[in-house]
């Protein structure tokens, strides 16, 4: 990192020298320029600006981003991001970097500036500029970006633009789901923008406070909540947190305490020294004070031999992970700190405020087996004086065979330190023995605690570790041999054993690039391999080994210190697999692992195999086998199926009722030879030497109503079986199985999986592949309570009518006159069902159908088109949208459902269908669909007002002022002489300004309200409780000014229509954003409404 | 009736001429338009110290010149002659508004005005100011009738060259107040800058009032003519005028300073500059 910046700052110079040298007659100064970047703001606009690439998240949901040619706010294309749903199995959040890897000039530029709107109201988490994936050197991060349904245009302020000559990072953003539950936001118009109204910076570090600490030479600390804040063209504050590299960190003393770039603080000398800082010249708010005491000494060095030690925490051993240093642990814990203090390299604990605090390693990280350790060590300082009574308490805890603290199998030992042990500032080294503990079981290591009942309430803490003095148990080792292997050698290919012939030529340390030690020791007179300070470890073998007649890997190892072990088999074709030893291990563990669980590895062609984790590893016995005599057939019978007789059509097994008259060795030409054999009493189909196998059914199957075939075979030699389904009209499927299997496998494949077979026609089954193949218990089944129709009603929709445009529903208006069964030459049945009362449609034996809206629909204001539906057989269901120009375009659902399912369609998936001019459905596909809800609709308020204003929707565009008065949108109380449903309810309260009215809310809108061009005479409906009032209207906000209209209410309390004549004053080609009414405007009473008046309106039109 | 925007480069009483002139025609409109040309005023601040007692006076306190407290605006500030709140320095006017307990006010601030000192009916009337930011602050840059203790106001006739929103900081106001068109009802127009603010550099904000006009400009923006027929009322712009200069803390016309606004905050005053008919 240091490197690069030394070669920025220097390259003017080094590119003249270069210069100079290879062309003495050359002008210099005309050449050597420095490297420029284009100076291009542009980031989106209608699609990627030159050079813009698009990287996700590595964990997060890779789809989330796509360009939108339906929703933008400007242009042809807006970018959108679908922020998934919690639980998201491709990610559960969004988030992305977009950056220009040739990099750009934006040091002219003083905002990112974008245009923003959400599917619902929503927060973005984090979003800025300034990520590369490299150094993030000018990292800018806005948090909590608020976005409306409506579009609105954002502004992310640049921290010092004069760092940006040669920015990568053009924008990112991450966001996760809003309550749970995922949705979509749109970004358009991204560019870097030079707006001139960025202004009064306000730099902070450690969030504007000066903080003060006391310290020892030797401590590193960083600088945090680096910040910069500015007051927006719009008046706003927005506070971005920043990178350093944007701040000059200065300390007032570096003979005491230095400071970096990066604000890194360590300090050299006893003294004091503040620390500061400033972004472009503008000193930061906040500072570090640092009294530095003096030097500090460190604990003693520990010197046991790493071999011989497991360590929690200690800069000279590598550690085992721990869940933490302090747990925390409510409410009675008062302890503060944890691992934070690191003096010259050295980490120490320290506790405060101790009361009493743990250390786990038994939950998120393994306990540890100390059962070969003979010690415990510990380095403490009390950073207070020990007084006559203080103490401190040791407790280390043993979470018991289930390996699980808080059972009753838990024991535990303790030691207490007190004033004879403990003396301020100096460290106390203990070296305590688990013989004089009295800890027996140590093998499952979880905690250790320290309790001093804030006796003594500030210590340090360091190399905290159990260890073998060698007293006992030897070195850190196995002192005896592993088990000799039983495997007779007719079962057995062997890789590394003293027991077996092994494969010869075999590479036990090939260069692969690792950091293991390896040897081969004798240990007990017996050849075994050692593999020191693993990293990872390859094990090349003499020749290719076809193991598909084996069943079983078995491994014999041996840790006192590993936290993690995996070993792989490798086929030729590359593939590898990993399987989890457990460690560490209490003395040699013995392990056989199932070929089959290195699957996909090719077991007919293995060539290597791999170790990789941690620790020190004692290997023998690495060889293959299958069991006596077998490795070819199953020494249990399957297992038997539990499924209600029920929910099954059964093909082949011993507990249902089988298809009758299944021929399952009908002559199709194979090589397979058929039988069946007897295992303890089940009978059991068998292929031998399977090349290919049919089995015809007794008669044709109608499966439509189940979901699942299930399957349980067997085989040790297989490297390749596929299941097909076959129907009437000869049309198969194939589904490869898993093989070899370890044991007898189950598998349940979705019926679906067979599209498009016949599910309603099946008349064979047939496999291929190769090997022995043991097989039974062939079935069909659904779940329970599954099956061919729901028996609970779809769920009623929420959407408020005003919303909604519904089609087929028990829960809105639905549209007159629709014909749900047009014969358009289908084959499907249509039916009208009632479920528990609820009104739902049935199409049985789909082919297509079609559904005729009782008139043409524009369904531009609307969002979604939702539909619920359920199937327990259909395979293929597609929906489509038809328009009036015969336009149609369809929309995959999918099937089979396991209840309802809810789809919400955004419309824009529909396009070219002319959304003004709705006409049809269509629904295509198989299977019996039911289908309810059908209708089209928007969120609410989502749809930017317009003229004319008439306030059905309930949603209120209108603002209020000044002085208390308020406006909302209500049900219609004076029907006479208007009818409308809903108006605008306006009270002017005691206390409100003379001049209050209600103004539109130009926030709602992206672009303005009022085009002159459209007509210059608006009309107002009022209802006023007083005769004689002046009712003002004004145009506002315009490029041009302001212009006003006085009208007079004549009649109380009845509705009136007010016409506001603006033609002899206004240029027609002018826009204004916004209206605002002023009921009662008396220009003669300026004094605060004494008396409460309510006013409705209602109705603004153009004209 | 459209009103024009002009462009003002060097000379900007040329170029209003030239325009009118130009629009009067086709509109056959007759405009009269006088040009300014001979200083009658000026204060450049120069030098440190305090306000030149022979050309301004200070007004102290919570005001009830127009009518009732805070200055009739619900304003909140207590208004000084300490330096802490006005002083010259460095050639430039320092009015800050600083939060502090003074006098059961929670802000203290300046006002000065030129009763007495500098009247004058008609002429241009510009200063140079950079202005304060944030939510509440409220300076302003405005012209009193002097007849206000005899007719009071609004009959006096009020002319607001600069008002401004702190929390608006690209936003001038410029507006006149008179009988049937005062307070929230006054006559006037919004001016946004373009691609800059008003609290970051120095701006030049005027007047050109002449017999039935009144031109609004800043720097070189000619945004705004005012005249007899705009108003719906009487037009009191026939009398000597006087100057105010002041910066308020809250009121109604801004509200209230909130947890986000910086104190304290000065208006920057570089010049104010009179001038009267030529010869």
């Amino acid at each position: 990192m240091k490197k690069n910046i030394f070669l920025n700052s220097n390259l003017l110079f080094l590119f003249a020298l270069v210069l100079l040298l290879t062309n003495c007659k050359r002008d210099k100064s005309e050449d050597a320029k420095p490297a420029s970047f284009p100076k291009n703001g542009v980031v989106f606009i209608d699609g990627f600006s030159a050079g813009l690439e698009y990287l996700p998240y590595a964990d997060s949901y890779f789809e989330a981003f796509t360009v939108d040619e339906v929703t933008k706010q400007k242009g042809t294309a807006a970018m959108r991001f679908d922020v998934p749903n919690v639980g998201n199995p491709k990610g559960a959040y969004a988030g992305a970097i977009f950056p220009d890897n040739g990099g750009r000039d934006l040091s002219d530029f003083d905002a990112l500036t974008f245009w923003a709107k959400s599917s619902v109201g929503a927060t973005i988490n984090d979003i800025g500029f300034g990520q590369d994936f490299g150094e993030n050197k000018y990292e800018v991060s806005l948090s909590g970006l608020q976005l409306s349904t409506n579009w609105k245009r954002y502004v992310i302020a640049i921290p010092d633009a004069s760092k940006l000559s040669r920015e990568k990072g053009l924008f990112w953003y991450a966001e996760g789901p809003e309550n749970g539950s995922g949705y979509t936001f749109w970004i358009d118009e991204l560019e870097f923008e030079k707006l001139g109204t960025i202004a009064q910076p306000r730099p902070s570090i450690l969030e504007g406070e000066a903080v003060t600490v006391n310290t020892f030479i030797g401590v590193t600390s960083t600088i945090s909540s680096l910040q910069q804040t500015f007051n927006l063209g719009n008046g706003q504050d927005q506070t971005l947190n920043v990178a350093p590299a944007y701040f000059e960190f200065t300390s007032s003393n570096p003979a005491v305490a230095t400071v970096d770039a990066l604000g890194v603080v360590t300090a050299v000398a006893t003294g004091s020294a503040v620390i500061t800082a400033e972004l472009n010249g503008v000193k930061a708010a906040g500072s570090l004070t640092l009294n530095v005491t003096g030097s500090f000494d460190l604990a003693p060095i520990p010197t046991e031999d790493p071999t011989s030690v497991i360590s929690i925490f200690s800069d000279v051993y590598t550690n085992q992970p721990v869940d933490y240093f302090n747990g925390y642990w409510a409410p009675f814990q008062t302890t503060l700190g944890q691992d934070d203090i690191n003096i010259n390299g050295d980490n120490i604990i320290s506790y405060t405020e101790l009361n009493f605090v743990g250390i786990q390693f038994a939950v998120d990280q393994p306990t540890i087996n100390a059962s070969s350790m003979t010690h415990f060590h510990i380095d403490i300082q009390a950073r207070e004086v020990i007084e006559n009574g203080d103490f401190l308490t040791i407790r280390i805890v043993d979470a018991g065979s289930d390996d699980e603290i808080g059972t009753g199998d838990d024991t535990s030992a303790e030691i207490t330190l007190n004033e004879t042990n403990l003396i301020h500032e100096e460290w106390y080294s203990g070296d305590i023995s688990f013989a004089s503990l009295g800890l027996t079981n140590r093998s499952n290591l979880a905690q250790i605690i320290f309790v001093s009942d804030a006796t003594i309430s500030s210590v340090f803490i360091d190399n905290i570790y159990f260890y073998n003095d060698g007293s006992t148990g030897g070195p850190m080792g196995p002192t005896v041999a592993a088990p000799t292997p039983t495997q007779a050698d007719v079962d057995v290919i062997s890789v590394f054993s003293d027991a077996y012939t092994n494969i010869a030529g075999s590479d036990l340390n090939p260069d692969w690039g690792q950091a293991t030690m390896v040897t081969e020791m004798l240990i007990d007179g017996n050849n075994t391999l050692r593999y020191a300070g693993l990293d990872f470890q390859g094990l090349q073998l003499g020749s290719p080994q076809d193991l598909s007649g084996m069943e079983f890997l078995h491994i014999d190892y041996w840790t006192a210190n590993s936290s993690a072990l995996n070993t792989f088999l490798i086929s030729g074709n590359t593939t590898e697999q990993a399987k989890a030893l457990d460690v560490p291990t209490s003395a040699w563990s013995s392990i056989d692992i199932p070929l089959g669980d290195f699957s996909p590895v090719d077991l007919a062609d293995v060539i290597q195999l791999k170790f990789d984790g941690n620790g020190d590893i004692y290997v023998d016995n690495i060889f293959f086998y299958k069991t006596p005599g077998g490795g070819t057939g199953p020494t249990m019978p399957a297992p038997d199926p539990t499924r209600d007789e029920a929910d099954v059509i059964s093909v082949y097994s011993g507990v249902y009722m089988d298809v009758m008259g299944s021929d399952f060795n009908p002559d199709w030409g194979q090589a397979t030879v058929v039988t069946e054999e007897d295992i303890s009493g089940n009978s059991t189909l068998l292929y031998t030497g399977l090349n290919y196998q049919g089995l015809q059914l007794g008669s044709p199957q109608d499966v439509s109503g189940m979901e699942f075939l299930h399957l349980d075979y067997w085989t040790a030699n297989s490297t390749a079986l596929n299941a097909f389904l076959i129907s009437g009209n000869t049309t198969e499927i194939p589904k490869p199985l898993g093989v070899p299997t370890a044991g007898w496998t189950s598998i349940d494949i979705p019926l679906g999986d067979f599209s498009p077979v016949d599910l309603a026609d099946i008349i064979q089954f047939k496999f291929d592949g190769n090997g022995d193949i043991y097989l039974d218990n062939i079935y069909f089944y659904k779940e329970p309570g599954g099956g061919t129709s729901p028996t609970s009603p779809a769920p009623t929709p929420t959407q408020d009518q005003n919303d909604v445009i519904s089609v087929y529903s028990d829960a809105y208006m639905n549209i007159m006159g629709s014909d749900l069964n047009p014969n358009w030459g289908q084959a499907t049945v249509v039916t009208e069902e009632q479920i528990s009362g609820n009104n739902t449609l049935v199409y049985t034996g789909l082919n297509y159908q079609g559904l005729q809206l009782g008139s043409a629909q524009n369904v531009s204001g609307m969002e979604f088109l939702h539909i619920d539906y359920w199937t327990a057989n259909s395979t293929a269901l597609n929906a489509f949208l038809i328009s009036g120009n015969t336009t149609e375009v369809p929309k995959a659902l999918g099937v089979p459902t396991s209840g309802w399912a809810s789809v919400d369609i955004p419309l824009g998936d529909f396009s070219p269908v002319d959304l003004a001019d709705i006409i049809q459905f269509k629904f295509d596909g198989n299977g019996d669909i039911y289908l309810d809800n059908i209708y089209f609709y928007k969120a609410p308020g989502s749809v930017e007002p317009e003229l004319p204003l008439g306030f059905e929707d309930g949603v209120n565009p209108l603002l209020a002022f000044d002085g208390g008065a308020y406006a909302n949108v209500v049900d219609n109380p004076q029907t006479g002489g208007n009818p409308s449903s809903k108006v605008v309810e306006f009270v002017k309260i005691v206390g409100s300004a003379w001049y209050s009215g209600v103004v539109f809310d130009e926030s709602l809108r992206a672009t303005p309200l009022i085009d002159l061009a459209d007509g210059t005479v608006f009309t107002v409906k009022i209802w006023s409780p007083n005769a004689g009032i002046t009712v003002r209207m004004q145009l506002e906000g315009g490029a041009a000014p302001a212009y006003e209209v006085f009208q007079t209410v004549n009649t109380a309390n009845q509705w009136v229509t007010l016409t506001y004549d603006f033609t002899s004053q206004v240029n027609s080609s002018d826009t204004y954003p916004r209206f605002a009414i002023f009921p009662d405007f008396d220009t003669s009473n300026q004094n605060p409404v004494a008396v409460e008046a309510i006013y409705f309106i209602d109705d603004i039109i153009q004209q | 009736m459209q009103k024009p925007l002009f462009s003002r480069t060097s000379n900007l009483l040329f170029l209003v001429f030239i325009s009118l002139s130009f629009l009067a025609c086709e509109r056959e409109e007759v405009q009269t338009v006088t040009t300014f040309t001979n200083l009658t005023f000026e204060d450049e601040f120069a030098g440190t110290g305090s306000i030149d007692a022979a050309s301004w006076n200070v007004d102290m306190g919570i005001g009830n010149a127009i009518s009732g407290d805070g200055w009739g605006n619900n304003e909140l500030q207590y208004y000084t002659d300490r330096s802490e709140n006005i002083k010259v320095e460095d050639g430039m006017l320092h009015i800050t508004a600083m939060k502090e307990s003074f006098m059961e006010s929670n802000y203290t601030s300046a006002r000065i005005n030129s009763s007495g000192k500098l009247e004058q009916e008609y002429g241009r009337f510009e200063a140079r100011i950079q202005l304060p930011w944030g939510q509440g602050l409220w300076p302003a840059f405005w012209l009193l009738g002097n007849n206000i203790d005899e007719v009071g106001w609004p009959k006096c006739g009020e002319i607001d060259i600069m008002e401004y929103r702190g929390q608006e900081p690209t936003t001038l106001i410029g507006s006149v107040h008179g009988p049937g068109y005062s307070g929230g009802e006054s006559e006037g127009k919004n001016y946004n800058l373009a691609n800059d603010r008003f609290d970051t550099g120095f701006h030049v904000f005027g007047i050109e009032w002449g017999p039935e006009y009144i031109n609004y400009y800043v720097d070189d923006v000619l945004y705004n003519q005012i005249t007899p027929d705009d108003v719906d009322g009487a037009w009191v712009f026939d009398h000597p005028f006087y100057i105010i200069l002041n910066l308020a803390v809250g009121g109604n016309f801004v509200g209230s300073p909130n947890e986000s606004t910086v104190f304290p905050q000065t208006m920057l005053v570089d010049y104010v500059r009179v001038y009267g008919l030529s010869n």
